[in-house]
Parts: C-alpha cells; sequence; structure tokens
C-alpha cells in the first residue's frame, strides 16, 4: 500500500458528528469491492470522493447509508452505527444515489411531501418543507407538474432535494453533476457549499474532478476498493510526478526541433499541439524559457487539467 | 412500525396506481363480466322452472361467490407480484429504505394497497348480491361470513404475491410465479389430494355373517371379505387450503325448513346451495368415522366443518408471507439474492 504525502491537516472530527469510516471491508460472493477504504468527513466540509469505476465508492456510501452491512471496519456516520442503529442515522442522514426513480405520476410537491412524511416530519411541516426545496433545487414551476415533464437535470435536482428533506447534518451524494448541464453544476456547487458554510458533513463522489477542484475541501482517493489518499485539497501531493502540460507554436517543426535539442519526451504534434511531461511549474517555466531562447514561436504552455487531475491519475496509475 | 408509517405507503401506493389509470376500465371490465355471468345464470333459472323453484337466490348468490372468487383470483396476483421488485427495478425502493420508514411500514404499506384495490374488486359484486338477495334463500349472515371469508382469501395471494415480488429480482418471475402459486392453491390441491387419496388407499379384511336375528334362524358362516377404501379421513387436510372449498364451507348452512307449510316442491334452499353442496362433500370426506369402517356418516351427527382448517392454512400462509417481506427489505441488508442491487 503507498502512503499518501501530507497528512490531512484536519484530524478526524470530533466525535458524534460527520462521517467516520476505518477498515470497511465489503465483498459480493466472490468480488472484494471494498477491501480497507478509511474515510473522514467532518461537519462543515465537502470532502470528494474520488476513484475510478469499481473502485468502491458506490459501495462505501451504501454501507455509510444504512443499507448495506459491511464485513468489517467501523463506521460512524452522525455519531451513530449505522449497522446497529440505523433509524438514528437515518433521521440525521441524507443520501442520493447515482441512479435514481422517481415516481413519474407525482408532481414536485407530492414528492417531496411524501418523502417528508416518510421522515415523519408531520404533514404540516412536510408540506412547508416541500416548497422550500422546489425553491431551492430551483424547481418551483414544477410544483403541481408531474415529475415525467422534468428534464434529467431538474430530476437530478429534485433527487438532491429529495435527500435535503429532513436537514440532514450528513449529506452523501453519489456522483451528484452526472447529467447535469454546466450552469446546473455551478448551481450544485454553490448549494453544497453552502450546506457546508451552515455545518453539514457533505461526501461526494464524483468524475467530475474540475468541479470537485472548485467544491471539495477534502480529497479520498481510492483504487481498487482500497483508499489509496486523503489529502486536504490545498496540500495536494505535487512535486515528484509528471503532469502533462499542452504547448503550442505557430511552427510546429520548430518547435519539436527545439524540444528533441533539449531531449524531452514528448506526444504530437496534434490538433491541440504538442504534449509534454512535466515534473513541476519550475520545469515549465524552465521549459518555456528554452524555447523562447531557441525563438520558436510559442502562443501558449498550460498543464492539461487541474491539480486534483494530476493527483488523480498518478494515484489511481500506480500498480497499475 | 407505525401506523402512520404504513398509511404514509399505503396512501401513496394508492395514488400511483390510480395515477397510472387503466383502474376504471379495468373495473368496469370486471363488473360487466360478474353483470354477464349473473344475467345469463338468472335467465337460464328462469327456463328451467319457473314458480316451481323456489330459492333462486340461493343458486344465484353460490354460482356467483365461486365465480367471483375464481375471477378475483386472476386479478388479485398482478396487484401485488411486482410492488417490491417493480420499485427496485424503477430505482425507487432504496431511497425510501434510508426514509425513517421501517422494513415494517413498507410491507404493510404495500400489502394494505394491494388488498384494499382486491377488495374494490370485491366491492363490484355488492349489487349484484344485493339482487340475489332479493331472488330469496340468501340470508344477510351468510352474506356477510362468506364476503368477510372472500376478503381474507384474496388477502393471502396479496400477501403470497408481495413476498414473491420481494425475493424475485425480476418483475415478470414473480408475476409467473404469483399465478402459479395460485394455480398450487386451487388445482394444485386438487391434484395433490387426489394422488396422495389414491396412494394411501387401504385393503382391509371385514367379516359379515353370523348375525343376530329374531325370532330364530342360521346364522350362517361368517364370511370374510377383502375390500380397499381411501382414507380421506387422512388426506382431507390437502384439499383444505383450496380457495373455494373455504369458501363453500364456511357460508353458514341454510336453514332445514320448506318455504312454507303447503310447499308442495318440497324443496329446501340448502337442496338448490352450490356452497351448502361442496361443503358437504369436503365434510363427508373428512369425516373420521370413515376409518372406522364406515362409508357413510350417520343421519343424525352432523360431520366436522372443514374451512377452520382450511382459512388457518390461507391465514398463517398469508401472515408468514409479510413476515418474509419484511425480512427481506429490512435494511442494513447482509446478504444479497444474486443479481439484486441495493440500489
Amino acid at each position: 500500500m503507498l502512503t499518501s504525502g501530507p497528512e490531512p491537516a484536519a484530524g478526524p472530527p470530533p466525535s458524534g458528528v460527520g462521517v467516520v469510516a476505518k477498515g470497511v471491508r465489503r465483498t459480493f460472493g466472490p468480488v472484494e469491492a471494498v477491501r480497507g477504504i478509511d474515510l473522514t468527513a467532518a461537519p462543515g466540509e465537502v470532502t470528494a470522493l474520488v476513484g475510478p469505476n469499481g473502485a468502491g465508492k458506490t459501495t462505501l456510501l451504501l454501507v455509510l447509508a444504512t443499507l448495506l452491512v459491511p464485513d468489517a471496519g467501523e463506521v460512524r456516520v452522525a455519531g451513530f452505527d449505522p449497522v446497529r442503529e440505523p433509524d438514528e442515522v437515518r433521521a440525521r442522514m441524507g443520501w442520493s444515489p447515482d441512479v435514481f426513480g422517481l415516481y413519474d405520476n407525482l408532481t414536485g410537491r407530492e414528492y417531496l411531501e411524501f418523502v417528508g412524511e416518510a421522515y415523519r416530519l408531520g404533514r404540516a411541516r412536510a408540506r412547508t418543507r416541500a416548497g422550500e426545496l422546489l425553491e431551492l433545487a430551483r424547481l418551483p414551476e414544477f410544483a403541481d407538474r408531474p415529475v415525467h415533464t422534468m428534464s434529467r437535470g431538474q430530476k437530478q435536482r429534485l433527487g438532491l432535494a429529495r435527500a435535503l428533506v429532513h436537514e440532514p447534518q450528513v449529506l452523501l451524494l453519489d456522483e451528484p453533476a452526472s447529467g447535469l448541464d454546466p450552469r446546473s453544476r455551478v448551481e450544485l456547487r454553490e448549494l453544497l457549499r453552502h450546506l457546508a458554510g451552515t455545518g453539514t458533513a457533505v461526501v461526494v463522489s464524483s468524475h467530475l474532478l474540475g468541479d470537485l477542484e472548485e467544491l471539495a475541501d477534502r480529497v479520498v482517493f481510492v483504487d481498487r476498493g482500497a483508499t489509496v489518499g486523503e489529502h486536504r485539497l490545498d496540500q495536494l501531493p505535487a512535486g515528484a510526478q509528471l503532469r502533462p502540460w499542452r504547448i503550442r507554436a505557430l511552427d510546429n517543426a520548430a518547435l519539436l526541433v527545439a524540444l528533441d535539442r533539449h531531449a524531452y519526451n514528448h506526444d504530437g504534434p496534434h490538433a491541440g499541439g504538442v504534449d509534454v511531461r512535466l515534473a513541476s511549474d519550475e520545469a515549465a517555466a524552465a521549459l518555456l524559457a528554452g524555447l523562447i531562447g531557441d525563438g520558436v514561436p510559442v502562443i501558449s504552455c498550460q498543464p492539461l487539467g487541474g491539480a486534483l487531475e494530476a493527483a488523480y491519475l498518478q494515484l489511481t496509475e500506480q500498480g497499475r | 412500525m407505525t401506523g402512520a408509517g404504513i398509511a404514509t405507503v399505503a396512501r401513496q401506493e394508492f395514488r400511483l396506481r390510480i395515477r397510472a389509470g387503466r383502474w376504471k376500465v379495468l373495473l368496469g371490465v370486471f363488473f360487466a363480466i360478474l353483470l354477464a355471468f349473473t344475467a345469463l345464470l338468472r335467465a337460464g333459472l328462469g327456463q328451467l322452472a319457473s314458480d316451481e323453484l323456489p330459492y333462486k337466490g340461493t343458486i344465484l348468490y353460490g354460482g356467483l361467490m365461486l365465480f367471483v372468487l375464481g375471477l378475483a383470483l386472476l386479478v388479485v396476483p398482478a396487484l401485488a407480484a411486482q410492488s417490491v421488485n417493480g420499485d427496485r427495478e424503477r430505482g425507487t425502493l432504496a431511497t425510501l429504505q434510508v426514509t425513517r420508514l421501517t422494513a415494517a411500514d413498507i410491507t404493510l404499506g404495500k400489502f394494505a394497497a394491494a388488498w384494499g384495490t382486491a377488495l374494490v374488486f370485491l366491492a363490484m359484486t355488492f349489487p349484484l348480491v344485493a339482487y340475489a338477495m332479493t331472488q330469496g334463500g340468501v340470508p344477510l349472515g351468510r352474506v356477510i361470513v362468506v364476503t368477510v371469508v372472500l376478503a381474507l382469501l384474496l388477502g393471502t395471494v396479496c400477501a403470497v404475491s408481495l413476498w414473491l415480488s420481494s425475493v424475485l429480482s425480476r418483475t415478470t418471475t414473480s408475476g409467473v410465479l404469483a399465478y402459479l402459486a395460485v394455480f398450487a392453491l386451487t388445482i394444485g390441491t386438487l391434484i395433490t389430494f387426489g394422488l396422495v387419496t389414491a396412494v394411501t388407499t387401504e385393503t382391509y379384511t371385514a367379516s359379515v355373517g353370523g348375525v343376530d336375528c329374531f325370532p330364530a334362524c342360521d346364522p350362517g358362516p361368517r364370511q370374510t371379505y377383502t375390500a380397499t377404501r381411501a382414507r380421506t379421513d387422512r388426506t382431507w387436510v390437502l384439499l383444505a387450503p383450496n380457495p373455494f372449498v373455504v369458501l363453500a364451507d364456511a357460508a353458514p348452512q341454510l336453514p332445514d325448513e320448506r318455504r312454507d307449510a303447503d310447499d308442495r316442491s318440497q324443496i329446501r334452499a340448502r337442496d338448490l346451495d352450490p356452497l351448502g353442496q361442496i361443503g358437504g362433500v369436503v365434510r363427508g370426506l373428512r369425516d373420521t368415522r370413515l376409518g372406522e369402517g364406515r362409508l357413510q356418516t350417520d343421519a343424525d351427527s352432523e360431520p366436522d366443518a372443514v374451512w377452520p382448517t382450511g382459512l388457518a392454512i390461507n391465514v398463517a400462509l398469508g401472515t408468514a408471507a409479510l413476515w418474509l417481506t419484511t425480512r427481506r427489505l429490512r435494511t442494513p441488508s447482509r446478504n444479497l439474492p444474486k443479481g439484486q442491487r441495493v440500489a
């Protein structure tokens, strides 16, 4: 097992709040879906759960969401054990799966009121809460229109509103941004930041690393059922790893000659330019200075993907 | 488990069923078939023996109840057989399970909605029953008992169908199996009873002769002979859970009386009663005195009823099905059936 970079600055959250999962394991028949995931999520923070498909993210969230008994491991959600005290956890936890169904023939309001009653809010409270959430999810025009008239993104937002009906302390979202248009993604980000600002512990699994970079406070990398790194976003492991940079020049031939002279391995040229793997920002600055010194007409030089993507690629690549 | 939780689920299920449409049509068709049956039966009775045949209502009512049971058994399995796995397929079950609704809330709420719908179908018969009552020979007490028993039998089918939908991941499989379960309960019990009775038929030896006679005669030599007898006094239990048997036998027997003193037809209502006739047959099968070598029941003592056993088996079956469904819906789950997703 590889060791992560700097330890998270914030230690485990105080007991009784947020999410603590240690050494979670779960097999489905012969398949080891999760074989040792650790995750902590503090109240007031957005924790991103990042990893390739099949890394065990969804399984872990099912364990946290009181739906699946882990084979091993210590789990606390909002201070309670999801296996022994599921009702306590459910009263404090909201969960939205990656794929979920809504009742097509209900209106947005009826749906949220039903969920409110299922969370024992009482009729009157469920009704006001449904109104608030329709506003929050920007779906007021669907209050009295059936769900099947909604677009995919609108349904996704309704699903998120469903998870918020009982004002949970812990919010678990599995791929919440899938199917959302760019504007909705920005709004989702703002909403989740707002919820974290009010003290909610938010756990988000996602592939959209660009979004997470602006959303998450902490990131937990998982690969093949195990945690491979847990970092604060501003302390991502950087330095030793090579990261792709894309260079564009007016004269590709001159660029390639120069790169070869400086002995850089490169990829291209292609429509976007030439890709070079560099270890650090300093290396990029040095390369750029060299190219300009050689008289190569460089137009742009930029890192491909964010820091999160680089860390992701590095962490999930090892052992591959 | 809370009453409010059950009510929340049941209301929701009802609303979804109603919104999904088709129900008015289905109820309409159901009623039309019952109406046609009643009308034809009534017309047939009118043809056969005008005023010579009293208690037309008895025949009409008995026939209608057996018919409605058969028809309802064709409809009711569909009401619950896709309830749980359908929700799973649509991805709405897990989001319900993470709320504060308990597994029992979900099970009983879904059951209540399915059973309630079945009872709506049953209620379609009320106008026709009222008509049969006007034709004579249908006491109100009998109508009440038969309706309650019918309701319980349909509840059993709902519960078993619901359980099938919770253990099988595919809705088509659970649908087919729900109908097979009804088949097992109706035709299956009949076949099993017949086969097991045939297998357990025993040969016995008896002797005749040597009787006392008066004033004096030659008693002659005692003769022994062997014969076979079916031990239906032991195998009747196999037939008891059959819904038609339970329904027919549970119907209170009609009074043993003529309509009036100078009724020349001498026909008793109970002689015409299809329910009572079936009940009489199965009670005869049960009669334990068969085991003592008597083939015919004594006229002076009524044989034991079969329906309490049959109804108890049905109710037990339904209760067990609900209990197992609740277990299956309980989360967090430890074991998942093959091919079943949590969410």
